[in-house]
């Protein structure tokens, strides 16, 4: 079903998929919210891209919440008919982030996933060019974007 | 970074950063003879770290740095920060601010089409002459936009809540008089290169993209326009005046190279048509609504999209009790359409004398994607 | 001193002619005088002004003040080059054109190099050679930019010769003679450009191509290539590759003009016959010369494999049928 607004698309995924994700939620119009488990993350990546169209890939980050000691990484995706806007989102351990790579679903979420691992840490099982995309290849290590980066890595 | 490897008969050509046509990128090039066996983007050389910048601002401060992230169409980037801002802080933004918002916005949109499509001209090897035409019609807006804000390039003129100056006296009058001469040149601008048969030949054909691929691959703004979608955020959610004004959305079939520059240098008239409305219909009243220098915001978020020149932004901004956001993060349009540009090769038979067509058709600026 | 007084009266006319018209002077001053009007009329067309400050507001200084400037500037020599080949591959290119231009004729006396008649096959001989200049510089320059220049020369020159000399040929058969004097005797009452106007078309697109002019330079192509062959140069290596694409320029011009625009021919002016051939034969020459500059700024330019399409697919199967209406216009005797 492609052209659906955003209530009955909440309705709709909590009813079919109530067990895989945590909550889905309206932020605003053309604004939906799904926080996934970690271990349904591509069934429900699948069902997002099949079922309910959401086919383009808009980008991914995440966001480091290191008081709650859990990393969230973010997937924008967007329905170019109903043209909501979906953060699906999930939440991995802040010592071990790692999670299977949606390249499989969105081919271009290659780059996005690429950026948080050299920026987060993240780590994405499965995907297939996991090289830096934005930092030099001299780097010393650390993760820029985490709240407890003080600095590259001293020279040795 | 650490490249791919290649066999023998595969020559690999680093379109380098020093090179008269690359733009602040490195893109390697795998040649078989004169095709392209597989393109490998560099990305990089202008990371500035733009999201942990922002996140030891605060939120009024914020706007210079972001501003910055893309020299060329900045007041649409200012704008994506300013509206999640006020979004988050929940700050109402009164009408007049919004009219004059969009005219800002929309001037340089012009700005920008009229660069890029200059640079599209120069890379089928036209000798700059209509870079250099599209330079001397750029000055006049930005002459007038340097009367209205005080600098030509990064304007810093919106504040969550409002902007920052009202429009001088006649400023309207002079709008309408460059509309009006902008229009005279788009006339000539079509017949001298749009309808020029070897521009034509060398940018019919180039670059195909698909809507199907277009859409999976994730394309936005004018590359999906010129893909036959019709997806512009300024239709879609409208934002500032957007809702008030009467525009089309321009699409074009042919999915090549020449239909994402058709489309460019048909929005240019689209957007003189709106700075002419609003020109003539900007209401009266406040242009801002106060907002303290420090501001302390509660626990949120907010995502604010923009149609800037180049495509969709989107802005995701987190705040957490404190005067500076919790995490801002940027989503760029030319990020996504490097990877596009990558997988093009493989979708559609490219040599190397159509990168340069195709990547500026895509109208790929790396100060966006490298934020 | 009387030797050499007798030497240089004796030998007035060819001496005149080595260093005068059409030798020495003649390249040069062509070169300059080309290049400066090409920067200043290409600017203009560009809302810039072009060469401003040497000479006046003209700047017309400004070309030897960019060779002298040439020749002061170190030559940056790349590890690994075959250094004999690389410096001189720009001499050569930028003297072996010359060779062809003596054979042109300004006059029915007024020609260097007659070889007993033969001047157009050595015309075709002489400029034969040059594609294998920019081949042998972009071999040896040891940069993949160059090496791709190089090979683009290669296809580029390879599909343009030959529709130019089959139209050659069908000048000359037109003609009677591969004498290039009598080819613009023949030219007295009509010139060739007439009746031979498919030929006349396809020899001035193979003057730009060969030339490696503006829509056709993409081995110089900047936007992707750098500058292609040209890339490594630097110094006066660089000032005699550019030099080069002018003196190529010139001699294929003249050529043109002999042979499809009634070369000297014109109405006597000033009442000496050798002179106003010598002024119309000029004219003529820089009229297509503004022409072609006139085309660099309009057009932009075409890709390799179209550029190959053009010269294999219209550009030869068009010369074959203007040489078989030649011949058949020759059967008939209407020639």
């Amino acid at each position: 079903m492609s052209s659906v607004n955003e209530a009955e698309f909440v309705d709709a995924i909590s009813a079919s998929h109530s067990e895989s994700i945590e909550s889905a939620t309206i932020l605003r119009s053309k604004r939906v919210s799904v926080v996934v488990k970690l271990e349904a993350i591509l069934e429900v990546a699948e069902a997002l891209r099949d079922e309910y169209g959401f086919k383009t890939p808009s980008a991914a980050g995440g966001v480091d919440y290191n008081r709650e000691d859990r990393m969230q990484m973010i997937y924008y995706l967007f329905n170019p008919d109903s043209k909501i806007t979906l953060t699906y989102r999930v939440d991995l351990p802040r010592d071990d982030p790692s999670l299977p790579t949606l390249t499989g679903i969105w081919e271009a979420m290659s780059f996005h996933e690429r950026e948080a691992h050299e920026m987060f840490g993240i780590e994405f099982e499965g995907h297939s060019n996991m090289i830096p995309l934005l930092i030099t290849p001299d780097w010393r290590g650390g993760y820029p974007l985490r709240k407890d980066f003080k600095g590259e890595a001293p020279a040795e | 970074m650490s490249e791919p490897t290649i066999t023998p008969d595969i020559m690999r050509i680093s379109w380098g950063p020093q090179h008269p046509m690359s733009g602040q990128t490195r893109i390697l090039l795998d040649l078989d003879g004169e095709k392209i066996h597989k393109i490998t983007a560099d990305l990089g050389f202008t990371h500035r770290g733009m999201e942990k910048i922002l996140e030891n601002r605060t939120f009024l401060k914020g706007i210079i740095p972001i501003e910055r992230m893309a020299m060329i169409d900045t007041p649409n980037i200012g704008i994506g920060y300013v509206m999640a801002t006020e979004e988050v802080l929940g700050i109402e933004v009164p009408e007049r601010a919004n009219w004059i918002r969009s005219l800002v916005c929309e001037m340089s949109r012009i700005s920008s089409h009229l660069y890029a499509f200059g640079l599209q001209v120069e890379a089928t090897g036209f000798f700059p002459a209509v870079f250099l035409w599209t330079t001397a019609d750029r000055v006049l807006l930005l002459d007038l936009l340097e009367e209205l804000t005080g600098a030509r390039f990064s304007y810093n003129f919106f504040l969550p809540g409002g902007v920052m100056k009202d429009l001088p006296e006649g400023f309207e009058d002079r709008v309408i008089e460059i509309v009006h001469y902008l229009r005279r040149r788009f006339k000539d601008y079509w017949t001298a290169m749009i309808e020029n048969v070897l521009f034509e030949i060398r940018c019919n054909d180039v670059g195909i993209l698909t809507p199907e691929n277009a859409i999976r691959l994730g394309a936005c703004g004018p590359v999906v326009r010129g893909s036959g979608q019709p997806i512009d955020v300024r239709r879609d959610e409208p934002y500032a005046a957007y809702a008030d004004l009467d525009f089309d959305v321009i699409t074009e079939p042919a999915c090549d190279s020449m239909a994402r520059t058709k489309v460019r240098f048909r929005e240019i008239g689209e957007s003189l048509k709106m700075m002419e409305q609003i020109a003539n219909e900007i209401p009266g009243g406040p242009i801002r609504t106060r907002f303290p220098l420090f501001t302390r915001s509660k626990p949120g978020e907010a995502y604010s999209r923009v149609e800037t020149a180049r495509g969709e932004m989107g802005i995701h901004m987190f705040t957490n009790v404190g005067m500076n956001p919790y995490r801002v993060k940027i989503n760029s349009p030319s990020l996504r359409h490097m990877y596009i540009f990558e997988r093009l090769c493989e979708l559609d038979r490219m040599t190397m004398a159509d990168v340069p067509v195709v990547v500026n058709s895509l109208d790929v600026w790396y100060l966006d994607a490298d934020r | 001193m009387n030797y050499v007084v007798d030497f240089l009266t004796l030998n007035a006319k060819p001496l005149l002619q080595i260093y005068v018209l059409p030798g020495l002077a003649f390249v040069l001053v062509f070169s300059i005088v080309a290049v400066w009007f090409e920067r200043k009329f290409l600017a203009r067309a560009m809302l810039r002004v072009g060469p401003y400050y040497c000479g006046g507001r003209s700047g017309v200084l400004q070309l030897i003040a960019d060779f002298l400037k040439l020749f002061m500037k170190e030559i940056i020599v790349p590890e690994d080059m075959n250094f004999l080949f690389f410096a001189s591959m720009p001499v050569l290119i930028a003297t072996l054109p010359a060779l062809t231009i003596i054979l042109i004729p300004f006059d029915a006396n007024w020609v260097l190099w007659n070889i007993g008649g033969l001047g157009l096959p050595m015309f075709f001989a002489i400029a034969g050679i040059a594609p294998l200049i920019p081949v042998f510089a972009g071999w040896a320059s040891n940069n993949k930019y160059s090496f791709i220049g190089a090979f683009r020369v290669a296809y580029m020159y390879i599909s343009a010769e030959i529709p130019l000399v089959l139209c050659g040929a069908a000048v000359a058969i037109m003609a009677g003679s591969f004498n290039l004097v009598k080819i613009v005797q023949a030219q007295q009452n009509m010139w060739f450009a007439v009746p031979q106007f498919i030929g006349f078309v396809i020899f001035f697109l193979g003057v730009i191509i060969e030339s490696e002019r503006a829509p056709f330079d993409i081995p110089v192509a900047e936007v992707e290539l750098v500058l292609g062959w040209r890339t490594e140069y630097s110094g006066i290596l660089f000032g005699f590759t550019m030099m080069a694409e002018y003196v190529m320029f010139q001699a294929w011009t003249l050529l043109f003009v002999t042979l499809y625009l009634g070369g000297y021919n014109g109405p006597v002016i000033f009442g000496s016959v050798m002179l106003s051939h010598i002024i119309w034969m000029l004219v003529k020459f820089s009229v297509v010369v503004v022409l072609i500059i006139l085309i660099r700024c309009i057009f932009p330019r075409l890709r390799l494999d179209q550029t190959l399409e053009l010269g294999w697919k219209y550009l030869t199967p068009l010369a074959v049928l203007n040489l078989v209406f030649v011949l058949a216009l020759k059967l008939w005797g209407v020639y």
